[in-house]
């Protein structure tokens, strides 16, 4: 008869094997797939990182002492394992963000607009070409200003948090998601992008 | 530039409400500044709904296998 592993809390050594990495796995993988392909981009790049993942937690699990929640836990080896994986794939070198760069240096930046009026995200977010310049924005973040602007703005989770899983105190979070954010805006803005609607184009997840 | 700084704490909500009432009165007076936080709480809010796909049971069922097969390999 086999005993359930304990879900949460965590008070003892991990999780038994192998019932618990099964638990783990099965109470985690869609959050993990979803953080992944968030930073990624891209659903193989994606799933790599998930297996990643999961393979550094099942090796820690017998360490594990629910010092943390389970998720949190899961975020930071998911974060790490994103930038040693970056790390080897090279890719342009990281660079800095700086606030002066996003200051409106012309009348025209400032009424830069985003086409959203009058529409709820979910309908802006239909239009197809909005989605692609939302995906390539976030694709050019330099991976430091991605990884908080996930955590934070995607993942919903608090500073702190963020803070705790990327091993950065509040107030770096909090500046590394404004460069992001206005970063981003930047980007949508600058592209001019087309306010008639691609009616046609149907469903969301094409 | 200052007010830059402060931008995302603003619609964060996580500024004083003092300095929150002299940015309201700033962007009650300049209409650029309002066009440019209205852009940037749009952009947040468009990163909030951004779509992502979902994982079929058959991906979970592979990845699982790719996992535990690594694991007893090391």
């Amino acid at each position: 008869m086999r005993t359930p592993a304990p879900k949460t809390p965590l008070q003892r050594p991990a999780v038994q094997e192998p019932e618990g990495f099964d638990t783990l796995y099965r109470d985690n993988v869609d959050l993990i797939y979803r953080y992944a392909y968030r930073l990624c981009g891209e659903a193989e790049l994606a799933k790599d990182l998930v297996q990643e993942t999961f393979l550094n937690a099942y090796q820690g699990l017998k360490d594990f002492r629910g010092e943390a929640r389970v998720s949190t836990w899961l975020y930071t080896i998911a974060s790490r394992a994103s930038i040693r994986m970056r790390r080897k794939r090279k890719g342009e070198p990281e660079y800095k963000l700086s606030l002066e760069e996003f200051v409106p240096t012309s009348e025209g930046e400032f009424r830069l607009q985003i086409p959203m009026d009058g529409l709820s995200p979910e309908e802006a977010l239909q239009n197809k070409e909005l989605r692609q310049a939302l995906d390539q924005a976030i694709e050019k973040l330099p991976q430091k200003y991605r990884m908080a602007l996930v955590l934070r703005d995607m993942e919903g989770l608090s500073a702190k948090e963020v803070g705790t899983i990327m091993g950065l105190n509040e107030r770096a979070v909090k500046s590394r998601l404004h460069r992001a954010r206005l970063f981003v805006r930047r980007e949508l803005s600058a592209r001019g992008i087309s306010h008639h609607d691609d009616h046609k184009s149907g469903g969301l997840h094409s | 530039m200052d007010l830059l700084r402060k931008l995302s704490a603003y619609i964060d909500d996580e500024l004083p409400s003092d300095i929150c009432r002299e940015i309201r009165q700033h962007l009650g007076a300049c209409p650029n500044c309002e066009v440019f936080i209205a852009s940037l709480q749009h952009t947040v809010t468009l990163c909030r709904h951004r779509p992502t796909p979902q994982l079929t049971s058959v991906d979970r069922m592979n990845m699982r296998h790719a996992i535990l097969d690594a694991a007893n390999a090391r």
